[in-house]
């Protein structure tokens, strides 16, 4: 059996171990719940019922008066807003504004967020109990062995030592739900809402259920259009991905080369196309190749009729001068983080691939590309997912077209340029984040399958 | 494990008699709000202060600050202070204002301002108090009005109009023109009097030059532009009695379809950079330099032109002098550049009407209606006009000042100038628009001959409204 066909079956093995190792994760978990609730004495009890109260009876003080406390501060945010808040996320609002008498309505869109964020302060809340429960029943495990229980003191300069990555990552943690997963999960339901078009607060907005997604699924114009947009998407991710990879990798190993004279002068170049900012770019290449711009100029001083490169009948020229743009601005990028990678390449590797008499191209196709592929596989994906929404390209070098077949699209619209169209330039938010809900599931799906075959997966340990 | 669950239990009730109980008094208490009342009472707030947004031409050429100091003078007994609201011209009050971030008072195109009335962020005004009520006329007004129920507001006040007018070079006319170009002999060459002339005018100039000048030059593929051609033979953006109703899209109504062959016949004494923005961007250059004779755009790029004529080496007397700016020709009734047969029309061109609003989220909107009168009125648009250059839509303003201001604004009275619908879906109209005429150019320039017949180009205006159509409703509902 050859070594690509063990490791495929490694990953394969591993991916589909973590699925089959679930339901066990999901039994132990279960069993220690269990336990617990089997087990637990009444101080246990009086600690599932009022939190802090088993600590206390432990006289565990500091402990128990911080869960009582906490429980506290839960009913309190509970009270003065949590309730409106959690009530608010199910209404999205009842009372309209009507600003020109000053009367002050519900906005549907803040409702959503602090519904979201009351969600998220009960879960942490239902985190908080639990660890109280588990906390007191370890109290007690300590006691019916006679051991004495840790002390408060002990447990605060374990947080600081032992368990220092629970101190370290509470902040973090924090950050993320805030910052990260709210708007996610708000991104997510608005796609289960009206919001959008005539229904922008102070309107009040509401619950649709699938009906955003049903829309996108029924309406016949839409899947000509959509299964078009997408191939012509794919192909553009996949070899801008590509082009920008290995043109990127290319530049780095000519550049590395001991024969190159004034490296960090050739280095520089690609790093000014990298630093002037895109648009620029972009709006700059558009000037160049329009009827008016240099190319045509010459081409017409030639004696040549002028050439229609971003036109409305110039779908493929477009679309190469998309790619070639594209790589323009992305391959400094590549071109930088080669550079960093192949400078780590053990050079006894190359030393001996000499001495087996392996020429300069086998080296490269048994060495250089798989360690490079090993280190940037989850760079390549962020690549591939960041060309597959590509919203600028086209948008600054053919924006405002609609072509002959397509469904407000034009023959080099993405999906995400084509979201922009139906979405967000008509205030459609809740179509909008149907649509990059698919694209999301979509590229989730190529980025999980191309990792899981990559060697960064199947050969994890090859180069550590 | 009964003590447990038991324990469990009355913890999840406890938590939720507590939560229920007094979460359900918090919700009673959220939803007390007040009934709310009529804001402009006539009394002036005191000591208060006003953000007012204004354009980035009247603070450059320093208007807003005689406007603001002469409003703070007359005000200061009430405490009342003007200032510049420093934000982009084109704030959005939509999104600021809401959250108190927006302006007071606020000047903007009428599609711009009368977006804001769907969430009702601007105030209906009450127009009859205003000094300059009897001077607008009544299609300024119907700019800015918009009904609600069975009720009609005015939610604007108009202050300058806007339509694409016809710059050239008076020096570029050939030097026979009062013998062979003058035929009703009005001192008036007739290449800038009909499009015919103008048509005919710049094929020779192309001939004469061996391709390398042109007469007149226009991005053919501007929605806003362009849209004039298709009004002037009965075509609209959208039907209903306020042009509004964007279930009827209407480019393909009427005979509209002759407008769309004289932008192709256009296209054919250009070249293929009408099919896209580049001659837009050149002609203060290109009609500097003499390479165009004329082209078509608003009034307050007038300095532009002039500045650009300088740097080509004309004094600047002489680019005044030479410089001309007039109402857009007149079409001929055919539809066809070559046939005067059936004699000229007026062409009708899409304009709109910049004013004055009041934000809802005011605090003072007693005083912000009096700042609203005071730069309305007769001297302080007198000032505009004069330090701007804007063409008034007071009527009073215009008449005193006469020529193409009277002109303009007559041609908003008589309905030569459609005022752009004041309606959020207008956004929609201008991509399909500008790729139905950059395909109708691209068809003459490369010779496809796809739009030959009268059929042809019926069958394109239809496309283009059903995808305006389409673009507007397919994901509404």
């Amino acid at each position: 059996m050859n070594k690509e066909k063990t490791d495929g079956l490694k990953a394969r093995g591993k991916f589909v171990g973590f699925f089959r190792s679930l339901p066990e994760k999901a039994k132990k978990k279960f069993s220690g719940t269990k336990e617990i609730l089997t087990q637990g004495n009444g101080k246990v009890c009086a600690s599932m019922c009022i939190m802090g109260l088993g600590q206390l009876l432990y006289k565990q003080w500091a402990k128990g008066i911080i869960f009582l406390v906490l429980q506290l501060a839960f009913i309190a945010y509970f009270v003065l807003t949590g309730a409106t808040d959690l009530f608010g996320f199910f209404t999205l609002g009842t009372r309209e504004g009507n600003a020109w008498y000053g009367v002050e309505g519900d906005n549907s869109v803040v409702m959503l967020i602090m519904g979201i964020f009351a969600i998220l302060m009960i879960v942490f809340y239902v985190a908080i109990y639990i660890s109280n429960v588990k906390d007191v029943y370890k109290t007690q495990c300590a006691c019916d062995t006679s051991k004495n229980p840790e002390l408060f003191k002990s447990e605060v300069a374990g947080l600081l030592d032992k368990s220092f990555y629970k101190t370290a990552l509470a902040l973090p943690v924090i950050g993320v739900c805030v910052f990260s997963i709210l708007p996610i999960v708000f991104m997510i339901l608005i796609a289960f809402t009206n919001y959008g078009g005539d229904t922008i607060p102070p309107a009040l907005v509401d619950w649709v259920g699938f009906q955003n997604f049903a829309k996108i699924l029924t309406l016949g114009q839409f899947a000509p259009t959509f299964f078009k947009i997408f191939g012509w998407n794919m192909i553009w991710a996949v070899l801008s991905t590509a082009i920008n990879y290995f043109a990127g990798l290319g530049l780095a190993l000519l550049l590395n080369k001991a024969c190159v004279k004034g490296k960090a002068f050739w280095r520089a170049f690609p790093i000014l196309a990298y630093a002037i900012p895109g648009f620029i770019t972009l709006l700059g290449f558009k000037f160049m190749f329009s009827y008016g711009g240099p190319i045509n100029y010459y081409i017409q001083n030639a004696g040549n009729p002028a050439v229609d490169f971003l036109g409305i009948n110039a779908q493929w020229t477009a679309r190469l001068i998309g790619l070639a743009v594209n790589a323009w601005i992305s391959i400094p990028s590549t071109m930088l983080l080669a550079t960093g990678i192949l400078s780590n390449i053990n050079t006894d590797l190359y030393e001996a691939a000499r001495v087996d008499g392996a020429s300069a191209w086998k080296q490269f196709i048994k060495i250089t590309l798989p360690y490079m592929l090993f280190a940037t596989t989850p760079v390549l994906i962020s690549q591939f997912i960041g060309n597959f929404n590509n919203f600028g390209i086209f948008y600054f070098l053919r924006g405002g077209l609609y072509t002959e077949g397509y469904f407000l699209a034009s023959d080099t619209d993405l999906l995400i340029n084509w979201l922009y169209n139906m979405s967000i330039d008509n205030n459609y938010y809740s179509i909008g984040a149907a649509i990059s809900l698919i694209i999301f599931i979509i590229t989730s799906v190529i980025s999980l399958a191309v990792y899981v075959f990559s060697p960064s997966y199947k050969q994890e340990e090859t180069f550590r | 494990m009964r003590k447990t669950l038991s324990a469990l239990i009355a913890h999840v009730a406890i938590m939720l008699a507590v939560i229920i109980t007094l979460g359900t008094l918090g919700i009673i208490a959220s939803n007390i709000q007040s009934a709310g009342a009529e804001k402009f009472t006539g009394e002036l707030e005191r000591n208060v202060t006003l953000r007012i947004l204004e354009n980035d031409t009247a603070k450059e050429q320093g208007y807003l600050a005689e406007l603001l100091a002469a409003f703070n003078e007359k005000y200061k007994e009430y405490g009342i202070t003007a200032v510049d609201a420093n934000m982009d011209q084109y704030t959005d009050l939509e999104k600021g204002g809401p959250y108190g971030y927006g302006p007071d008072v606020l000047y903007q195109a009428n599609d711009a301002v009368m977006k804001y009335t769907e969430g009702k962020h601007i105030l209906p005004l009450p127009i009859e108090q205003l000094e300059c009520f009897n001077y607008l006329g009544e299609n300024a007004w119907k700019a800015y009005t918009s009904t609600f129920g069975e009720q009609q507001y005015v939610f604007g006040v108009p202050v300058n109009i806007q339509q694409p007018l016809l710059y050239y070079r008076e020096d570029l006319l050939p030097q026979n023109w009062q013998t062979d170009w003058d035929d009703d002999k009005n001192g008036l060459p007739d290449m800038v009097e009909n499009w015919t002339d103008l048509f005919r005018f710049s094929k020779q100039i192309r001939q004469e030059s061996g391709g390398s000048k042109y007469g007149y030059m226009k991005s053919l593929n501007d929605g806003y532009f362009a849209s004039g051609y298709f009004f002037s033979y009965g075509g609209y953006v959208f039907g209903g009695e306020d042009g509004k109703d964007t279930s009827d899209v209407g480019f393909s109504k009427g005979q509209s379809y002759k407008g769309a062959k004289i932008i192709r016949q256009l296209a054919s004494c250009m070249n293929l950079e009408c099919t896209e923005d580049t001659i837009t961007k050149n002609a203060y250059s290109r009609l500097a330099s003499g390479t165009y004779f004329a082209t078509m755009t608003t009034p307050d790029v007038y300095t532009l032109f002039l500045k650009e004529m300088v740097l080509a080496g004309y004094t600047e007397e002489y680019a005044r002098e030479n410089l001309k700016v007039i109402p857009v020709p007149k079409l001929p009734v055919s539809g066809d550049l070559e046939d005067e047969s059936q004699g000229m029309t007026e062409m009708t061109v899409m304009g709109g009407v910049n004013g004055y609003a009041v934000s809802s989220y005011t605090k003072a909107p007693n005083a912000a209606l009096a700042f609203v009168n005071f730069a309305t009125s007769y001297e302080m648009i007198n000032r505009r006009c004069e330090l701007l250059g804007i063409s008034p839509a007071r009527s009073d303003v215009a008449s005193a000042k006469g020529g193409l201001n009277e002109t303009i604004n007559e041609n908003l009275d008589k309905g030569v100038i459609y005022v752009m619908p004041s309606v959020r879906a207008l956004a929609q109209v201008w991509t399909p628009l500008q790729t139905f005429c950059a395909i109708l150019a691209d068809d003459v320039l490369n010779q496809k001959n796809l739009y030959v017949t009268d059929e042809a180009f019926k069958n394109g205006l239809a496309n283009v409204d059903k995808q305006i159509y389409d673009a507007i409703h397919t994901l509404a509902g």
